[in-house]
């Protein structure tokens, strides 16, 4: 297939190569032989002209002594005197001319002037032209001039020789060149897809191999990046689920091994409350997966202050009975707009869920809704320890739970999902500073 | 008259675990282990209420619900799906099933709302609108929306109504967490533990402070129940 590739690109070389020397052979060919016709035209036609003047002045015998004249030293020079049959009577050229001359004159034509001997093997340039009952004839040989254009269409030919030549080489270095650069996107795919993850394409230029080579580089990083994920999400589930299971079975050892019938119905609650932790973190883990490939047509128009307001009806007594302040706050004049009740107001409760869990005692909550450019804006803000700012994409991973422990019992899941919810909604989850405190915002683009 | 369920569940330890619980709960159960024979079985017209899971061999459960609503059984119909997220359920419940119970379940729960499933149906047959619910003395006006105990008027907001008005139709019976979430706030997700359990002793002050005899009760590892005895 590369093969094929290359001797393509040759190919294509190649045939630019020849094609354009070609096309500026045939141009430089054309026009010198235009070049030529024209000079020896225009040379005819001044010299008939000359000797026709000494006719006018001198009559035939000066005709004739200005024609020797011309003839001195000039063997291609051909000037004679025929009469109305084309019988020579002076001057030298064919004794009989190969065409019959009509009164008047004769337009310069290019054609053999007799049809006997040397006279009919070679080609002449001449004009015809009446002189009182006789005709002048004046022109030149032609082998100088086609010396002239055979020199030309050889050095033309040795010119599209050495172009084919070059366009061999070009083609042969430049498809070097394109498979070598390509062998090096190649081998660096081949590394990946047999295992070597961090291999990349080496990049030294801007130029489109580079380009591509930088596309290549960056999906590279993407599907590393989600392998990591994937990698701390089976890592974490484990991990995460090995403790409620380590304790369900202790529990359920308890509840074999106990002798009262007090102590059993209480290990065996307690094996019941870790089921249905470890149930609820599966629920929330596929609600986040499958949040991820939950299509936009899920959404209908829901009226988000009503949301709110359904949402903080919930969760309002709750946060007042942790003894903490739960204030809801609503901007005017929104519009329903396309939403997933259901998620977004689980994504709502997880954020509420987490400001109660951080506020401390005597805190603040604050659930607001807001229309800011383009966008609908629902904030959770707390008076919390907040999240520092390096931590928060840390925060915003499954599993991702600040302590490195893993020992409070918070599932590590509420950001996650209100991220993902917001992400199927088109927006984000932006975590901010409250000063103090941490405001998380689903922002939704309207 | 006992009544009859029909369980269809590919699962013979889960569908034992069923049968075994709804028989001590005082109901005659009979079992099918795929969709096919519970379509059979569910034709016959004899059953209150059908438990079905949702994945079964040869058909599957929500088509076979489809296909007994066809057949013009009318009998409610409870879903038990491993598939448990919140599209899931909606989904479950606009194919037809009138109840969704995500596996796994407390059997208290599936037994709460078995029950409130049949009781609702029993309301639909009587088909005379209730104006008034009394459970022992307390009355709750369902036109004026207005409460009173022992004649005295408690002043609740509209949630609390909601709250109350449900758990005295289903008055004597056990009405669970994840059931009030779902017919009170018409959330389909779990809110954590707490949630219900602060409605519900804001509920509880209100429409006990007061009076002598308790009759909003906590039934341990199920959920609540309104009634005059504990």
């Amino acid at each position: 297939m590369r093969l094929s590739i290359t001797a393509r690109l040759a190919l294509l070389a190649i045939g630019l190569a020849l094609v354009s020397s070609l096309a500026l052979a045939g141009f430089v060919w054309q026009a010198t032989h235009d070049d030529a016709i024209g000079a020896l035209r225009r040379d005819t036609t001044e010299q008939s002209d000359a000797l026709v003047a000494v006719w006018q002045s001198g009559g035939a015998p000066a005709l004739e002594r200005a024609i020797a004249a011309a003839q001195e030293g000039d063997d291609t020079l051909v000037a004679e005197i025929v009469d109305g049959a084309g019988v020579r009577i002076a001057g030298v050229g064919p004794d009989r001319l190969s065409v019959k001359p009509t009164p008047g004159n004769m337009p310069f034509r290019i054609e053999t002037l007799g049809d006997q001997g040397d006279w009919a093997k070679r080609e002449a340039g001449f004009v015809v032209r009446q002189i009182g009952t006789r005709w002048l004839v004046s022109g030149r040989m032609l082998d100088d001039w086609e010396r002239a254009q055979r020199t030309i269409e050889s050095a033309l030919v040795v010119a599209v020789l050495l172009s084919v030549l070059l366009g061999i080489i070009g083609g042969l270095v430049l498809t070097r060149y394109v498979s070598r650069r390509l062998d090096h996107i190649a081998g660096a795919v081949d590394a990946v897809a047999a295992g070597d993850l961090g291999r990349r394409v080496p990049a030294s230029g801007g130029d489109a191999f580079d380009r591509l080579g930088g596309r290549i580089n960056q999906m590279l990083n993407r599907i590393d990046g989600l392998m990591g994920e994937l990698r701390v999400v089976t890592d974490s589930i484990a991990h995460d689920l090995r403790s409620p299971i380590a304790r369900l079975r202790a529990r359920a050892e308890t509840a074999v091994t106990a002798t009262e019938p007090a102590q059993r119905d209480a290990a065996l609650a307690g094996l019941i409350a870790e089921t249905d932790l470890v149930t609820r973190m599966l629920g929330v883990l596929l609600e986040i997966s499958r949040t991820e490939a939950v299509t936009r047509d899920a959404l209908s128009p829901v009226d988000p202050a009503t949301l709110i307001e359904e949402i903080a009806d919930l969760y309002a007594p709750v946060a007042e009975d942790a003894g903490l302040e739960f204030q809801v706050v609503t901007g005017p004049g929104l519009a329903a707009m396309p939403l997933h009740r259901e998620l977004l107001s689980q994504a709502i409760a997880n954020l509420i869920d987490n400001a109660m869990r951080h506020a401390g005692t005597g805190g603040a909550i604050t659930l607001s809704l807001t229309a800011e450019e383009g966008a609908l804006c629902i904030a959770v803000a707390d008076r919390g320890p907040g999240i520092a700012e390096a931590d928060r994409a840390e925060a915003l991973r499954r599993f991702g739970r600040l302590d490195s422990a893993r020992s409070q019992p918070g599932a590590g899941l509420g950001l996650a999902l209100a991220d993902a919810v917001a992400r199927l909604h088109g927006g984000h989850l932006q975590l901010g500073d409250n000063a103090p405190g941490l405001i998380a915002t689903l922002v939704l683009p309207r | 008259m006992t009544r009859k369920i029909l369980i269809v569940e590919d699962d013979a330890a889960a569908a034992a675990y069923l049968a075994k619980g709804l028989v001590e709960a005082g109901f005659a159960v009979e079992t099918a282990r795929d969709g096919r024979d519970g379509l059979f079985l569910a034709s016959e017209g004899i059953f209150d209420a059908m438990v079905v899971d949702r994945m079964l061999p040869g058909l599957d459960g929500l088509a076979m619900i489809a296909a007994t609503r066809a057949a013009g059984i009318r009998a409610p119909a409870l879903v038990l799906s491993a598939l448990g997220t919140v599209d899931d359920r909606v989904e479950g419940l606009h194919a037809g099933a009138d109840d969704y119970l995500v596996k796994p379940f407390s059997f208290a729960e599936l037994l709460a709302r078995i029950e409130a499933l049949l009781r609702r149906e029993e309301r639909a047959a009587a088909a005379e609108p209730v104006a008034r619910l009394t459970v022992g003395d307390l009355e709750i006006d369902l036109l004026g929306r207005t409460v009173t105990r022992q004649g005295r008027t408690i002043p609740l907001g509209t949630r609390e109504f909601n709250l109350l008005e449900y758990l005295a139709r289903n008055a004597g019976q056990v009405v669970t967490r994840t059931m009030m979430i779902e017919k009170i706030w018409n959330y389909h997700f779990d809110p954590g533990s707490n949630v219900v359990d602060v409605h519900m002793s804001r509920l509880r002050r209100k429409i006990e402070e007061g009076f002598a005899t308790p009759i909003l009760h906590t039934v341990r590892g199920a959920g609540y129940k309104l009634s005059p005895e504990a």
